[in-house]
């Protein structure tokens, strides 16, 4: 395993990324029948982390893209280990960028929990795309040392891993204590912990203890992890795990005790896990769950320690949560008992990614978690959408929001009509000089011209128009009586914006826009009929005194 | 060239290149067209602004958006049953571009969605989540247009 020492050389890991690898192999291919299983699951999750990797923001913490970057280079060399370059390109391809992290973050987790299916290269071809080589092999054994050896930064930690997943109790000692740094462990560990199977649960025990011993900087864990290992520790585990995890954060002492839970948490089986809540939660203990749990384990872990500079722990999850909807509802389940305890944990983490929970007393069914990120992800778009139709602060609900922005959008289709309508009459032969039109500055808007122009422009044909064609201006108004509010506010609002120096009342001025704008959906409705407008002679009469 | 001394901070932006590509088609499009001031002949060439403007502010979007892709497709559709009443071909486009999406009417909550559809090009086939996406975007756009055609109108009529 030459290769392996050349793996992060950045990172100044003491230890190479050797894993024992021969070893380690022997050993993570027990986990393959178990990795196979969620593989399936994970391409889901891992094509939506790939899609919500442009929409996340944050950006992960340095040593998150850095590690990422020292394991994808190194393990891009390392063209030998197909296996693990499979789950490598994973991480490699947005070691540029920030927002590529949280994708790789996301993906990371993806491939790690996959075990690093061929699934888990298609998930992630976007990401990788972004690499220069795109040494894209699907992990053909799927076993879980190529995840493992995905973990960046730490060698020592891959090599725990490795040792968690051969049930090696007597290695935990070493595996603690090469820790480099609590950051990038936090990613890994996650990914870690989601780890299918029995070994997943395990990972995530160890992972749990690393992550812990990270933040308190303790080694003493290693020995309760040891211990841990071969109970079979029920019950109260579920509860000590929550309490652990929020030692995490808050880097209470106790290590001992919280190491004990953790890996009691994890020796336990996935359903336990699953209950970490403190409420051994029986429902549907599955392979499925059993990842999810260990998935979600790491969540919580990583959302209980708001102390670390866990942007990148905490934007994996969220990511994976994000992408994974259907997992997530699962892993939810059990948390959400426990979600309500954890609540003021991890209040502040959870505000600020969208992490998928059930709340105490919510149905924790899959459907309805995934319907509950559906609708979270709704409500986002629509405070977005407040944003942008002007006048919508006050406005609460989605009903009433959605039927403002129905007439926003109509006034403003509106808006182009009309002023389509008034360049043609404005200019017959429409030989706009583009040079001319721009050296005048005209995309910018002007005060003086248009509250010039606009006046004389706009009431002369008002009173035409309202005298001659009173019932189709009626109809006008009927037709879009619901808009013509809107229309008003709208018109005063971009109004206000766009002249500042108009004087005239806008009260004025929006009525006759929305006369005009009333005529104009008019002509074209009647247009549209292939008939000459009905109010043709009142327009051609406003036309020629216009001229 | 000329064109670019003047072009405002941001060259790139949408506003910028929505006008140059609307006074681009505008006169296009107008090329060949009478000059006359005859109702039916104004009403011809509100519908060509309403075209260019619909048009150039698809293609300043391009194919990233559905509803500019929407648009543009209809746009094309438009000239092409005008030049040759292949109804039939286009008849059959259109289903089978309805055929995609899913489930647009479900969700609880959004029953006006349906007409938000209506408004958005492209959005009878998306679901809640991209629609309201598009719709941002469109009324993004949609401003921008506005704003656009309102500058080249004061600046003619003053």
């Amino acid at each position: 395993m030459a290769g392996r020492d050349n793996l992060e050389p950045e990172k100044g890991n003491v230890d190479p990324l050797n894993y024992h690898s021969p070893n380690l192999s022997a050993d993570w291919r027990f986990s393959d029948a178990n990795l196979m299983n969620t593989s399936v699951e994970l391409i889901p999750r891992c094509n939506s982390m790939a899609d919500f990797k442009g929409n996340l923001v944050e950006s992960p913490s340095c040593s998150f893209v850095s590690m990422v970057d020292s394991f994808c280079t190194t393990i891009w060399d390392q063209s030998t280990h197909s296996q693990n370059l499979g789950i490598c390109e994973i991480n490699v391809p947005n070691s540029a960028s920030n927002s590529n992290t949280l994708g790789i973050g996301t993906s990371g987790m993806g491939p790690l929990r996959t075990g690093g299916e061929r699934t888990l290269g298609m998930g992630w071809t976007p990401p990788n795309a972004m690499l220069k080589g795109g040494v894209f092999l699907p992990t053909a054994s799927g076993m879980l040392p190529p995840s493992l050896s995905q973990f960046p930064a730490d060698s020592g930690f891959i090599e725990r891993a490795a040792r968690f997943s051969c049930f090696s109790a007597g290695d935990f000692g070493d595996i603690m204590n090469p820790f480099s740094s609590p950051q990038s462990m936090n990613p890994y560990s996650r990914g870690m912990a989601s780890m299918q199977g029995p070994q997943e649960v395990f990972l995530g025990n160890g992972l749990k203890t690393i992550y812990n011993q990270h933040q308190k900087k303790e080694i003493s864990m290693t020995e309760n992890s040891k211990d841990v290992e071969g109970k079979a520790i029920k019950g109260s585990p579920l509860k000590d795990d929550k309490k652990s995890v929020s030692f995490g954060g808050d880097g209470v002492s106790g290590n001992e005790s919280d190491e004990a839970e953790f890996s009691g948490g994890g020796q336990e089986e996935p359903s336990m896990l699953e209950g970490r809540g403190g409420k051994p939660s029986p429902k549907a203990v599955g392979s499925k769950k059993r990842k999810r749990s260990g998935q979600d384990i790491e969540i919580d872990q990583v959302k209980r320690a708001p102390q670390q500079p866990t942007e990148t722990p905490k934007d994996s999850p969220e990511i994976q949560q994000q992408g994974n909807q259907s997992p997530i509802s699962v892993t939810n389940k059990p948390n959400g008992k426990q979600g309500k305890q954890r609540s003021p944990a991890s209040a502040s983490l959870k505000e600020e990614y969208i992490h998928v929970r059930a709340r105490k007393g919510q149905a924790t069914n899959s459907h309805s978690l995934a319907e509950r990120v559906r609708r979270e992800k709704i409500s986002e778009r629509m405070k977005f959408l407040q944003d942008l139709v002007p006048g919508c602060s006050k406005v609460t609900g989605k009903a009433v929001m959605l039927d403002e922005i129905i007439n926003y959008v109509q006034s403003l289709q509106q808006q182009v009509e009309f002023l389509s309508m008034k360049l043609a009459t404005v200019n017959p032969r429409l030989d706009f000089n583009i040079e001319g039109l721009l050296a005048k500055d005209v995309l910018q808007s002007h005060a003086g011209p248009s509250t010039l122009g606009f006046p004389p422009d706009m009431t002369m044909p008002f009173p035409l128009l309202h005298s001659s064609q009173p019932g189709l201006i009626q109809a006008g108004f009927s037709g879009l009586g619901n808009s013509s509010d809107t229309l008003r506010r709208t018109i005063n609002s971009q109004g206000t914006a766009m002249t500042g120096g108009y004087k005239e009342p806008t009260s004025q001025v929006s009525n006759v826009w929305e006369d005009e704008l009333h005529n104009v959906v008019q002509m074209g409705f009647n247009s549209h009929v292939i008939s000459a407008p009905l109010n043709s002679p009142d327009l051609s009469g406003h036309m020629n005194a216009e001229r | 060239m000329t064109l670019h001394q003047h072009l405002p901070s941001n060259p790139r932006s949408i506003k910028t290149r929505f006008a140059i590509r609307f006074l681009q088609t505008l006169k296009r499009l107008n090329k060949n067209r009478p000059i006359s001031s005859s109702l039916r002949e104004i009403h011809g060439r509100y519908r060509i602004v309403k075209l260019a403007a619909d048009a150039s502010m698809a293609s300043v979007v391009g194919s990233r958006r559905v509803w500019s892709r929407a648009l543009l497709w209809k746009i094309r559709n438009r000239a092409l049953r005008c030049n040759s009443m292949k109804r039939k071909r286009i008849h059959a486009l259109r289903v089978r571009r309805r055929g995609g999406g899913g489930h647009p009417t479900r969700e609880s909550g959004f029953g006006q969605a349906n007409d938000l559809r209506k408004l958005v090009p492209g959005g009878e086939v998306m679901d809640i989540c991209s629609l309201l996406d598009e719709t941002a975007d469109y009324i993004k756009c949609l401003t921008t247009q506005v704003q656009v055609m309102r500058n080249i109108a004061d600046l003619y009529t003053s």
